[in-house]
């Protein structure tokens, strides 16, 4: 028989208000439970996704994978900024026991110098959990191995290989291509609100000057992940490759410059300090900047030591400066070109002369010239750099012309290169001195004294010598006004070429008139540059202007002190500006030896040879300089008319086109094949 | 009239015949809800016996014993040691308030020699048996309204505050609620229940904001209640249980992720896995059909215990019977709603399933009791008149 059931028997009344009460219990439970139930519904079956991605995104991380950089290589497709492996060895704080032990055995392999395993100590006590130390860099293959054979006895001890920056031609292009160091605080801020994670990944390197900080972006890329299944702690349980992101490598920049000319041009600088420009005239494109002495850029990647780094700043010819760009000097003589051809272009005489008796008197003030160099037309005056005649004819022209075709040739002006760094330099006129001292509360007025030097390139004027190397590329050139370009293209984009500009607003025969002196300067035996200018490269010749800039006052009559003898920081700036070949100019430089005495003898050496260089490796200008063979046994029929049979082609070294690009043909060869 | 042993003259006594009115049922459900859970600390452990599976077993085997005796003693040595245990009890929470062992900055605990125990976890099965004699003695009419249910309120209240002062809030929630549920079984006049019930609906915002304001509880427990109300706002302090336990939860979907294969516990993302949330990790690793499961286990052995509790002849039977059901399922409701985020995290575990051994033990005492009282039925226990007899 069974239980008896719950029924509502008032076998007696406590019995049946326990019934009653059990059962509304037993309702209230079910309630209770169901609205569980309901709750675990909605959990788990309507929501179920939402929490499912949400465990997921607890569960699984992405690693930073550094994508790499792009390379930097110039117009030939010669790397200067590359990437190579570096070998390291990371250490993961907390899954090592004891730094001290796994320190000492890993110098047994690799040395680590007590500065190192201090400054260890300190980055493990530093960075976060999960963040690893790097112990060393840049292992060879040989001790990565070792290291390799022996990280299972040595647990937080991560082997790693990463990407280091690497300048193959560490010194010549220090300047305008920069280098890459480990990112600062101030780098982090300048990143906004949302930095790139990567800023924050230890290791990373980010552009610090010249091209690698300008086109950091980039040269940067995108980084990828490595997807990985975390727990609570952070710590990594498995790799999940299925889910990696492929990182997106940095563009490939190219430059205008040529690593031939640039090295050359660093090479012939030896000890002296100073700069070289070089720009194609044709296309404004610039072939070297040079800023001489450099330092070794790939100590900056590492990380350069303070005892290094406060000796390349203290150094007295300024290595870490980059004067191509933001050294400033008064262009001397070679700013004679300018005020020529503000005096052409205000009416004055050409022939026109002057007496220089090795002074002139003005005023109360008396300006002197080097040399007496008796009576001169202009061109005279250009060639032979007499100061006497610029004094004069600069007070007739007046300052607000000449800083008027000054700027017009590129002095007083920043050019869009894509880096930054350019001082702007100071073209004086009227207005400009009536705002400068105005603002600094001094006399604002200009006096007729201050014209003559104005005239040789003293006074107030100011020039980077980029700006001068435009000024002699746009003289080559004769008619447009030519920008220059650094960059060539980014990730194979080409950028706007520098030629795509506007006309000289001048009278081209007054452009041609300062063109045919300073072929002169060069070729002609008065000329200041004559004895350094020569090319040696038979027909094609070059065309330039001398410049020596007083950088202190002279003390009277002690010029010889201010020459190659006297102390290095009062001698005169040397300035060389040229262009080659002169009957076609493809290539114009600027050079400056800072106190490197006369302009003849110091900077002229130097452009020389970068021009000779630069002209060599142009196949048309190698094809008019090489010889022609000496002619073999000429058959009398073929001879037809006046007109010389033309050299052979079949020889070796037999040039294959004349000079104006026709195909030769060889008269020997039979004319049925 | 029924055929069961225990009707006939002079069978009522022995122990085999006892033994076998044992409600074999309700044993098995027992056993299949603590396997369960030991099932799941196998796996929290990721796949291992140790630290808390198989020491979870081990105890629950010796309480299954235990409650198997249990069920043989008299329902009348049941009925006398009421109120001393009550009283024994109640001395020991006065102990631990002045010289009690602080974990955590709680004092909880007492040690005699080796032996660690918390006085609130014999309290429980104190203020039932206390409160069941006290209401065997009284007629019904007093039971359903009249001064002597101050007496009740006492009893309740006394214990209720001691354990919150402890402060172990969790707890006092506990005992208070399964206090008012005794009463109510007992008779409790209907409309003293619902004026009550209505009055804490008119009072509960306004304790609400006095509880948020800093006044009537400690701060953290405060804080407790406002990260309840907005776990988001402190993913990974205060709120952090909570949006795990959901996270842990929802995941699991229909069927589960699989036996060992719960990522938020193997990977330790839900804390107290192993003790307050581990229905959280059943529902990640067997889904909504897993958690419905044990919670239909849990139902049923709730059903059976009520109706052991109805067909006791003695009123100290059946309510003490339906007390230790109220307490089982108010652990049940109350931890499930704690892991479910439908309530504040108080500390309440899950009967059977989770890692706490007191909580096991207590409540396999509590379930020896129901046996007794079904193998006792038709036992008459001394029913004098009036109160504390």
């Amino acid at each position: 028989m069974s239980e008896p059931s719950i029924f509502f028997n008032e076998v007696n009344e406590r019995q049946g208000v326990f019934h009653r009460r059990a059962f509304v219990m037993g309702a209230l439970t079910s309630v209770g439970l169901l609205a569980l139930g309901g709750r675990l519904a909605q959990l788990q079956l309507v929501e179920a996704n939402r929490y499912k991605m949400l465990a997921a995104s607890n569960q699984f991380n992405f690693r930073l994978v550094p994508p790499p950089r792009g390379r930097i290589l110039d117009r030939n497709g010669v790397e200067i900024a590359t990437n190579r492996p570096n070998f390291r060895l990371l250490l993961l704080k907390d899954e090592v026991q004891d730094p001290n032990v796994t320190l000492d055995l890993v110098s047994e392999v690799v040395p680590i110098t007590p500065d190192k395993r201090r400054q260890i100590m300190r980055q493990l006590a530093e960075t976060q959990r999960f963040v690893p130390v790097a112990v060393v860099d840049d292992l060879s293959w040989d001790e990565f191995a070792r290291v390799n054979v022996r990280a299972a006895e040595l647990p937080g001890l991560q082997p790693d290989m990463g990407e280091a920056r690497v300048y193959p031609f560490g010194g010549a292009f220090a300047h305008v291509v920069g280098y890459v160091s480990r990112v600062s605080d101030s780098d982090i801020e300048k990143a906004g609100d949302n930095p790139d994670p990567l800023l924050l990944n230890p290791g990373f390197r980010i552009g610090k000057s010249g091209v690698e900080k300008a086109l950091d972006l980039e040269l940067r890329g995108k980084s990828g992940g490595q997807k990985v299944e975390v727990d609570a702690k952070g710590r990594v349980i498995r790799e999940d490759p299925a889910g990696n992101i492929a990182p997106t490598p940095g563009k490939d920049v190219v430059l205008t410059l040529d690593s031939d000319i640039q090295n050359l041009a660093l090479e012939k600088f030896g000890e002296n300090s100073g700069a070289a420009v070089m720009m194609d005239c044709r296309t404004g494109d610039i072939l070297c900047m040079l800023s001489a002495p450099s330092f070794d850029a790939n100590a900056f990647v590492r990380g350069v030591v303070p005892s290094e780094y406060r000796a390349l700043s203290e150094y007295d010819h300024k290595p870490l400066l980059d004067k191509s760009l933001a050294g400033l000097y008064h262009p001397g003589s070679t700013f004679k070109t300018m005020v020529s051809l503000a005096a052409l272009e205000s009416g004055v005489d050409p022939k026109r002369t002057y007496t220089c008796n090795g002074s002139f008197a003005f005023g109360n003030h008396v300006f002197h010239c080097d040399k007496h160099h008796g009576t001169l037309d202009m061109h005279g005056a250009i060639v032979t750099s007499c100061d006497v005649f610029f004094f004069q004819t600069a007070l007739v022209v007046g300052p607000d012309k000449i800083a008027e075709v000054a700027r017009r040739f590129g002095l007083g002006q920043t050019f869009d290169i894509g880096v930054s760094g350019q001082r702007v330099g100071i073209v004086p006129d009227i207005a400009w001195k009536q705002a400068y001292m105005s603002a600094r509360h001094a006399d604002p007025r200009w006096y007729a004294g201050e014209t003559p030097s104005m005239g040789i390139g003293q006074g107030y004027t100011e020039v980077n010598p980029l700006q001068l190397c435009v000024m002699a590329s746009r003289l080559a050139n004769a008619k447009k006004a030519l920008n220059p370009r650094l960059i060539h293209s980014i990730g194979g984009v080409e950028q706007p070429p520098g030629s795509a500009v506007e006309d000289l607003p001048f009278n081209p025969d007054h452009i041609q008139f300062v063109r045919e002196a300073m072929a002169s300067v060069a070729n002609d035996a008065r000329g200041t540059a004559f004895a350094a200018a020569q090319l040696g490269l038979g027909p094609i010749k070059m065309a330039g202007k001398t410049g020596t800039a007083q950088t202190h006052n002279y003390v009277a009559g002690s010029h010889g002190e201010h020459g190659a003898e006297g102390q290095w920081i009062l001698r005169d700036n040397a300035w060389f500006i040229a262009f080659a070949p002169y009957d076609d100019p493809r290539y114009a430089v600027a050079v400056l030896v800072e106190h490197g005495g006369m302009g003849g003898l110091a900077a002229a050496p130097i452009a020389r040879e970068i021009m000779r260089v630069a002209l060599l490796k142009d196949p048309q200008v190698r094809a008019r300089i090489e010889q022609p063979l000496p002619m073999p046994a000429m058959d009398p029929a073929a001879m037809s008319g006046d007109v010389a049979p033309p050299p052979p082609t079949d020889l070796p070294g037999a040039p294959r086109t004349g000079p104006t690009g026709q195909q030769l043909q060889n008269p020997l060869a039979d004319p049925t094949t | 009239m029924t055929s069961s042993a225990l009707t006939r003259p002079g069978q009522r006594d022995r122990v085999p015949v006892k033994f076998g009115e044992i409600d074999w049922t309700l044993s098995a459900l027992i056993c299949l809800i603590a396997a369960a859970g030991g099932l799941m600390l196998y796996s929290i452990a990721g796949g291992s016996w140790k630290p808390w599976a198989g020491s979870q077993m081990l105890l629950f085997g010796l309480c299954f014993l235990l409650m198997m005796a249990l069920a043989l003693i008299n329902l009348r040595v049941w009925f006398a040691l009421a109120y001393p245990v009550y009283g024994i009890a109640l001395v020991l929470l006065v102990l631990v308030m002045v010289v009690g062992h602080s974990a955590l900055g709680a004092a909880r605990w007492l040690q005699i020699g080796h032996l660690k125990f918390q006085p609130s976890e014999v309290m429980k099965m104190g203020l039932v048996m206390a409160l069941a004699r006290f209401y065997h003695g009284l007629p019904a009419d007093r039971a359903r309204l009249s001064w002597w249910l101050l007496i009740p309120l006492a009893m309740i209240g006394a214990p209720v505050l001691l354990i919150a002062k402890q402060p172990d809030l969790g707890t006092a929630i506990l005992l208070a609620s399964t206090g008012l549920a005794m009463m109510m079984l007992a008779g409790l006049s209907w409309r003293l229940i619902l004026g009550a019930v209505a009055a804490a609906a008119i009072a509960a915002p306004g304790l609400i904001w006095a509880i948020l304001h800093g006044h009537l509880v400690k701060g953290y427990q405060a804080q407790r209640l406002l990260t309840f109300l907005h776990p988001e706002d402190d993913p990974s302090g205060a709120g952090y249980h909570i949006l795990q336990a959901k996270i842990a939860l929802g995941s699991g979907g229909f069927l589960g992720k699989g036996y060992g294969l719960g990522s938020q516990s193997q990977l330790d993302f839900l804390p107290e896995k192993q003790t307050d949330f581990i229905f959280a990790t059943l529902a990640e690793e067997f889904g909504f059909v897993g958690c419905a499961s044990v919670l239909l286990l849990y139902a049923a052995v709730i059903v059976i215990c009520l109706r052991v509790a109805s067909i006791s002849h003695s009123h100290f039977g059946r309510l003490a019977a339906a007390g230790v059901t109220a307490t089982f399922a108010l652990y049940i409701l109350i931890n499930g709603a704690m892991v479910m985020g439908l309530a504040p995290v108080v500390g309440v575990p899950m009967p059977l399933l989770s890692k706490a051994g007191t909580v096991m033990t207590t409540v396999m005492i509590g379930f020896g009791l129901i046996q007794a009282v079904r193998v006792h039925r038709y036992e008459e226990v001394t029913s004098g008149s009036g109160a504390f007899m």
